[in-house]
């Protein structure tokens, strides 16, 4: 009896499955046509949901398949009814744009690099550079918000403003420092308020350690007022594509 | 569980080598290879957290917490400081709770109904910061 697939990534066809398990603990295995295999698990019986085990599995299969090689990882849920589905519906009719995006994602990885600001740093910076801002914090003093409410509406606009001010400025320094050293890159937008940047690189592999010194030398140089947070080396789920047709 | 070689992390910035869920699940999420129509889980929930974050961030809340920000400084410091009283404030309030940024709250309830092997220290500790930071209010 054919079992739904549960699909992972695309590898070279020669690759062999990740020495490690898939989701609900299934054992991995490679489905292959041409010069491209899928790493694939049987699909769980029941519903799949977006659990932490089930998440944390699918990023374990693709870490690991990347170290082991290379790997165009699929996003989260993909769940084909049976083998040959996994042949006829992804390897055969995108093998080209596939062994495409192998070849060129080979011996690469994505980095994540997050700066979140110090607020109360980032604060000081934006009143002592604005005057103005200051003289209406001031304004209102300490009145009771009720009483003052349009006025802090309008003061955190200002702010605000002033925020997305230094996004840009910070952001601009980032680039300017990493850019050079990627192949590509992602900027993801802001996803809370005290993120300065957000940014997905593709890196060869030659180039890493130059790029952590990179990333380091930006947190020295912050030190204080952004906090870096560096996620990596991962697969290249930013990187990958499929065309809308076949 | 970390699955890749840890990469020595610099004195400056924290690096996590992989496995940290936390810092990627939006990417696992939204990015990847996709045939939509054999997308098998339902993330319509999820999605909407996401981008319900997103616009929070030009909201009145976020408004009125830059404000609330602001005001605290000017209360507590004065104005126009030089620069050796304002890193010597730096210093004391730094350990300061902060409230947390609204994606970080939808990515904890996402998690918090799930308690998995797999959990991770610095989520635990996010968590306990966020309770913290509402307070301040």
């Amino acid at each position: 009896m054919s079992a739904a697939k549960y699909v992972y990534g695309v590898v070279p066809a020669g690759a062999r499955a990740p020495k490690t398990s898939g989701i609900g603990r299934r054992r991995l295995k490679t489905v292959a046509d041409g010069k491209v295999a899928a790493i694939v698990s049987d699909a769980p019986a029941d519903e799949l949901q977006a659990r932490r085990a089930d998440l944390t599995a699918h990023s374990r299969v693709l870490e690991r398949a990347r170290a082991e090689g290379v790997v165009l990882p699929m996003r989260f849920g993909m769940v084909m009814p049976d083998a040959d589905a996994v042949r006829e519906q992804l390897l055969e009719p995108y093998a080209e744009e596939l062994e495409l995006q192998l070849r060129d994602l080979s011996g690469k990885a994505e980095l994540h690099v997050q700066a979140v600001y110090d607020e109360e740093t980032l604060m000081r910076e934006i009143v002592n550079a604005r005057p103005h801002i200051g003289e209406r914090s001031r304004a209102i003093g300490d009145r009771p918000s009720e009483a003052s409410y349009y006025e802090r509406i309008e003061l955190g606009q200002l702010v605000a403003e002033a925020v997305e001010q230094a996004r840009t400025a910070d952001s601009e320094a980032i680039l300017d420092a990493l850019e050079p050293l990627a192949d590509m890159l992602e900027i993801a937008a802001p996803s809370h308020e005290r993120e300065a940047a957000r940014i997905f690189f593709l890196v060869d592999e030659s180039r890493l350690e130059e790029f952590d010194a990179a990333v380091d030398e930006l947190g020295r140089r912050n030190q204080g007022r952004l906090r870096f947070k560096y996620t990596g080396p991962l697969p290249p789920y930013s990187f990958v594509a499929l065309p809308e047709e076949a | 569980m970390a699955t890749t070689v840890q990469r020595p992390g610099g004195a400056y910035v924290q690096r996590s080598s992989s496995g940290g869920l936390y810092e990627i699940i939006d990417v696992i999420l939204d990015k990847g290879l996709v045939i939509d129509v054999f997308v098998r889980v339902s993330l319509v929930g999820i999605e909407l957290l996401v981008i319900d974050a997103r616009i929070v961030i030009a909201s009145v809340d976020t408004y009125l917490r830059f404000a609330e920000a602001v005001n605290r400084l000017e209360i507590s410091g004065g104005d126009s400081e030089g620069l050796p009283q304002l890193m010597q404030d730096i210093t004391e309030n730094g350990a300061q709770s902060k409230t947390k940024g609204v994606l970080e709250g939808a990515k904890e309830s996402l998690f918090g109904s799930d308690d998995d092997e797999d959990d991770e220290q610095n989520e635990r500790s996010r968590s306990r910061a966020r309770a913290g930071g509402r307070r301040g209010k």
